[in-house]
């Protein structure tokens, strides 16, 4: 073999793959059309959010790049849903697009056992007997072996984009597609299907007029994404918003019959919760106007990108439309909005460590696993190539659950669910969403990390030390008592608050919606030793305590169903009395457990009380 | 009932009616080749084997092993998927005299069928995907029901109008999460400003939810009987009204003092109402000890009673002593009735019904008035959705329990998850009486609703 492991696509989720294979000292081939694209942000320029912001932080957690690629190059940072519950809460940052793609690039080329190497992969090598991965064959006909093979092929394979009338055959604009590789996957019997999504037009930061917009700035404080940095030091921009309006919306639908979207040239399902604006619009006509956020791509460029407002209209329906926005009325169009259709790997042919049922050795992660996102990208693409190493060294595959981490929702809803629109992580695709907070990702997930061997020694020092320090304070919280004579230099309103707990504990104190951990710092030297980022971790530990049991007991309810397994080649024929559409579902998922069955889209209950019925019944 | 004992398929049978003398029984059968079967003990004008599903058929079941006919009957014949189990079924209505429906049940195991266990038409029903879990309920119910009333009831529910009244407050509640949602999964200045959680929907469903939560004692009555209790002096005539009621002799008449010592209950049903009627032990001060304890057993049964029926002896007009005990009764649940009436020479007060033991005279009075307590009245007039299972109101219950603390929590200014896991609690009891609601479910309310997304 050439090769230990080849990685397939120089997008988040090959970065993260090759680097966790070559990080635990596997030789490992990184083959990508171009290498100067790699790690570039394809749509917006920016990295995090909400329940995405959570996955960022436990890819740095296992032992990944992404959180240290945008915390060196963010541009602005904001904690977002501070309004609305900590649990919920999550960072997200603006990126240097320019610096985020050189970072990236850089970073891999500076890896030990890694090597980059420019071209297409358009073919497979396959065992004689086709079940078991050999190797790769590129589009200038090289060869490469390897027994491990992680594919991630973004938007780029057999990759259409679209502009009105104008199509290409590129997965982004202005890159060629991956050619052939589809019709082999094809070929060797995968379902491939279509998805959709799009990005709006990059605009010159000159020719806008902002005093005609709100300005948005960020967060004074920055909270490092990875748990390796106490802080980051870099420059802030702010964002701007604008917002269409009837005149936008009327050029909208004056022209709607040129978008190709509604003229039926895309076949590909495109995101829900992501549309383009000539959907917001046909979908929502009541709606009088849309947000627009002008965000800057980076901090050495002129282009701007129009977060809100995608599109494949024309280009010249584009610029009308943009005309009309208050602020873009003299706006020069950059590159123009477009949409994208391409191929994807229905993700239910996918073992829960990502590894395809069909042919032993290759992985599948990222976009072509049907999911959209920078951050979904990436936690794949560092479970497959965790699970590309344990599969050669011939160790048992990482499965996280879905009580552990958003990554293991994610997969668990792929493998199981499958897709039919691009799919992104939400909190609500998180039962566990309560126990999934961001700042809890080290707890969730260093040991595991450390266990495979991936995780930096600095990591986990500073994780141990973090432990320590928090028990500690955990522990003294529940010591310490509230006294009347430390509450006494103590000023009005909060002295009243505390007076009530007189005699509590600190700990039980801290449950009271209105007083905060911080308010003990006056009261103790550890505590006032300890960071404000700790301590908010512990405070949230005590008031969430509750809300988590409940939400577990909630959980509970239905882990019963997950315990009962479902034999691996069960013949659902053979069940009398489930429904025509449900037999099918439970056919193309071949769930492992009645839980797995549950979560089904559209399986009714009744089928779910019959198969249980059946299964019991062969014991 | 552990249902995966059971094979599926093959053939049963079993008396669907009570045991006992009536006027018409039914057997129903069920399972695979049961109506080819049943034609050799079937003779007829028609043969059954090559019937149409729903189709009557006029004939005598044979035992096959004599020859002799067992009873004249009419056979129901049902064709699969067509049919109460999803199955083939032959229903055959016969006479309800204790030897032919023995005869037939004898006839049917020599041609092959099994004796049905408890439930297990149901069950294939309900693996047929003929009825979801609410219908087998219901199903369950309508065969213990005691009343024509409660059948109805039972099967009020399996026509759905519990499911869809709890369906639209689920309905609701979905709103309710998909908002709290969406506000959760996109940033402040993400989400559809439309999007505000109004507190009015969730009192909404919580009012909603009550309405559907005070029918269950309705329910109950219906399906358990209300509980009515005969009190009033010794010699009052109690025993005799009670034996009156029941239309049989059941308790011990006499001129002495305090005949009646321990209680005795009767289950009867007047105008298809249950009621469980209790004769009591005359209350008088008593130093026997026997007749003491009749007596505070009769406070307890008084207690626990639904409708409570003093009864004044006509002969002596109401004494200081009842009117003393009188006072002490609750107005609603009370019905004061003067007996005698046929040898009372005082006057009557207007709000007594006048009642004769002996002649049976003013016993429609009394039992209208009976149904009218039980609350009956109201429920026969109105089509409301009834909970009649205990499973049903306390799911109901806890998801009401659940509404009210997310109202607390929201005035309290709790953060919006923590809001949340109230919310979806209540969402999965609801659930777990229609049917669960997923996270696709959620995530399409949002989209579909909401215009989210930058
Ligand atoms: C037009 C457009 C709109 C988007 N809109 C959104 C959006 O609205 N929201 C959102 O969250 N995300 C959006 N994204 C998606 C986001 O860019 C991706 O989710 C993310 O980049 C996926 O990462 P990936 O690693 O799977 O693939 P990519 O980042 O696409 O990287 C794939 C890489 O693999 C290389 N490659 C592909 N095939 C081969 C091959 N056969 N041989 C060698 N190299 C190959 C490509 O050159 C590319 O470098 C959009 C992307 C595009 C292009
Ligand atoms: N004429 C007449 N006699 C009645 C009537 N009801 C009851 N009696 C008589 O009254 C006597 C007492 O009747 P019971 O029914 O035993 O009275 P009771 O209230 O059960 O008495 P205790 O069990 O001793 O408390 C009997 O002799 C009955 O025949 C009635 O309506 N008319
Ligand atoms: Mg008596």
């Amino acid at each position: 073999m050439d090769f230990d492991a080849i990685v397939i696509g120089g997008g988040h989720a090959g970065i993260e793959a090759g680097l966790a294979l070559a990080r635990l000292s596997y030789r490992t081939l990184f083959i990508t059309q171009n290498v100067d694209t790699i790690g570039k942000l394809s749509c917006n320029p920016a990295v995090g959010g909400l329940s995405k912001g959570n996955i960022v932080r436990e890819v740095d957690a296992l032992g990944g790049e992404m959180a240290n690629l945008i915390d060196s190059t963010m541009i602005q940072f904001r904690m977002l849903n501070k309004s609305r519950g900590p649990a919920v809460q999550a960072p997200r940052a603006q990126a240097d697009k320019f610096a985020y793609n050189q970072l990236a690039k850089w970073t891999l080329e500076r890896q030990d056992n890694l090597q980059l190497f420019q071209d297409t992969v358009t073919d497979f090598i396959l065992n004689s007997r086709g079940n078991k991965i050999e190797g790769v064959i590129t589009e200038r006909g090289r060869r490469f072996t390897a027994n491990a093979v992680v594919l991630t092929t973004g938007t780029f394979l057999e990759g259409m984009i679209f502009i009105g009338d104008y199509t290409s055959v590129s997965g982004r604009i202005g890159e060629p597609a991956a050619l052939g590789l589809g019709v082999n996957l094809r070929k060797m019997g995968f379902s491939v299907g279509r998805l959709k999504t799009g990005t709006p037009a990059r605009v010159r930061k000159g020719s806008l007029d902002f005093s005609k917009m709100e300005r948005q700035d960020g967060d004074g404080e920055i909270i490092p994404f990875s748990f390796s940095r106490d802080n980051v030091e870099r420059p802030q921009l702010p964002c701007h918003i604008t917002y269409t309006n009837e005149k936008t919306h009327q050029v909208i639908r004056d022209n709607i019959g040129r978008s190709p979207l509604f003229g039926g040239k895309i076949s590909g399902k495109g995101p829900r919760y992501c549309p383009s604006i000539e959907d917001k619009v046909v979908r929502f006509p009541d709606k009088l106007r849309h947000q627009v956020f002008v965000e800057p791509e980076g901090l050495e460029s002129e282009e701007m990108y129009l977060n809100g407002i995608s599109s494949s209209l024309p280009e010249d329906v584009q610029e009308a439309f943009l005309k009309t926005l208050p602020g873009l009325e003299k706006v020069e169009v950059i590159r123009p909005g477009y949409a994208v259709e391409y191929d994807f790997i229905d993700p239910r042919q996918l073992k829960p460590y990502l590894m395809t049922k069909k042919i032993e050795g290759l992985f599948v992660a990222g976009q072509t696993n049907g999911t959209s996102g920078y951050e979904e990208a990436a936690c794949q693409g560092l479970m497959a190539g965790i699970n590309a190493s344990l599969y050669l060294a011939g160790r048992g595959p990482f499965v996280l659950g879905r009580t552990e981490a958003y990554t293991g929702v994610l997969i668990d809803d792929l493998v199981t669910l499958g897709t039919e629109e691009p799919y992104r992580m939400f909190t609500s695709r998180a039962e566990h969403r309560l126990s999934l907070r961001h700042d809890t990702a080290d707890r969730r997930l260093m040991p595991k990390s450390k266990e495979i061997g991936l995780l930096r020694n600095e990591a986990w020092e500073k994780f141990q030390e973090k432990l320590s320090r928090t028990d500690e304070v955990r522990e003294l919280l529940r010591q310490r008592r509230v006294t009347e004579s430390e509450i006494k230099t103590v000023d009005g309103a909060l002295y009243t608050v505390l007076k009530k707990h007189i005699g509590k504990t600190y700990e039980q104190t801290i449950k009271d919606p209105d007083v905060t951990i911080e308010t003990f710092r006056d009261f103790d030297d550890v505590i006032d030793r300890t960071s404000k980022e700790w301590l908010s971790l512990v405070e949230l530990d005590i008031k969430y305590e509750g809300y988590i049991d409940r939400q577990e007991r909630q959980v509970k309810r239905f882990e019963k169903m997950e315990k009962m397994k479902i034999p691996e080649n069960f013949n659902y024929d053979t069940v009398d009395g489930i429904s025509t559409e449900s037999r099918q579902k439970f056919k193309a998922v071949m769930p492992a457990t009645i839980g797995q069955a549950t979560r089904i889209s559209g399986v009714r209950n009744s089928d779910i009380a019959v198969l249980m019925i059946y299964l019991g019944r062969k014991k | 009932m552990k249902y995966y004992e059971y094979d599926t398929d093959d053939m049963i049978a079993a008396l669907a009616t009570p045991w006992g003398e009536s006027a018409l029984a039914v057997i129903r059968t069920s399972g695979d080749g049961c109506i080819e079967a049943l034609s050799p003990c079937f003779r007829g004008k028609d043969n059954l084997s090559g019937s149409d599903g729903y189709s009557l058929h006029f004939g005598r079941i044979i035992d096959p092993g004599t020859g002799n006919t067992v009873d004249q009957v009419v056979a129901g014949v049902y064709r699969k998927p067509k049919s109460y189990t999803g199955q083939d079924m032959v229903e055959i209505f016969c006479h309800g005299s204790m030897p032919g429906i023995t005869g037939i049940l004898d006839a049917l195991r020599n041609t092959g069928f099994r004796d049905a266990a408890p439930g297990e038409f149901t069950l294939r029903a309900f693996l047929n995907g003929k009825m979801d879990l609410t219908g087998a309920e219901a199903v369950n119910e309508i065969i213990r029901a005691k009343s024509p009333q409660a059948m109805g009831l039972a099967l009020e529910r399996l026509s759905g109008s519990v499911f869809n009244s709890i369906n639209s407050i689920k309905a609701l509640v979905s709103g309710i999460l998909a908002e709290i949602e969406l506000q959760l999964d996109y940033a402040e200045d993400e989400a559809d400003p439309e999007a505000v959680l109004s507190t009015g929907k969730i009192e909404t469903a919580i009012s909603g939810l009550k309405e559907l939560a005070s029918t269950y004692r309705i329910g109950k009555v219906i399906q358990e009987g209300v509980r009515a209790v005969l009190t009033g002096r010794t010699n009052a005539g109690k025993s005799s009204l009670f034996n009156l009621l029941n239309r049989a002799e059941r308790a011990i008449v006499s001129e002495y003092h305090g005949t009646t010592r321990d209680y005795i209950e009767s289950l009867l049903v007047i105008s298809g109402i249950p009621v469980k009627l209790y004769d009591t032990a005359g209350i008088r001060v008593s130093d026997h000890p026997v007749e003491a304890e009749g007596i505070k057993k009769s406070g307890e049964i008084i207690e626990a009673s639904d409708i409570i029926i003093y009864l004044v002896d006509g002969c002596d007009g109401l004494t200081a002593e009842d009117r003393k005990r009188i006072d002490l009764f609750d107005r609603k649940k009370l019905i004061k009735v003067w007996n005698k009436s046929d040898i009372s020479t005082k006057e009557i007060p207007e709000d007594y019904i006048a009642v004769s033991s002996l002649t049976g005279s003013g016993l429609d009075d009394l039992e209208k008035e009976i149904v009218s307590r039980a609350g009956a009245e109201n429920i026969m007039l109105d089509d409301r959705a009834v909970i009649d299972s205990q499973r049903q109101k306390t799911l109901i219950d806890s998801a009401l329990l659940s509404l009210e603390n997310s109202l607390s929590a929201i005035r309290g200014s709790m953060p919006l998850d923590v809001v949340a896991v109230d919310i979806k609690e209540a969402l999965d009891s609801l659930g777990e009486i229609t049917g669960e609601i997923t996270t696709a479910d959620i995530l399409d309310l949002m989209f579909s609703r909401f215009c989210v997304g930058k």
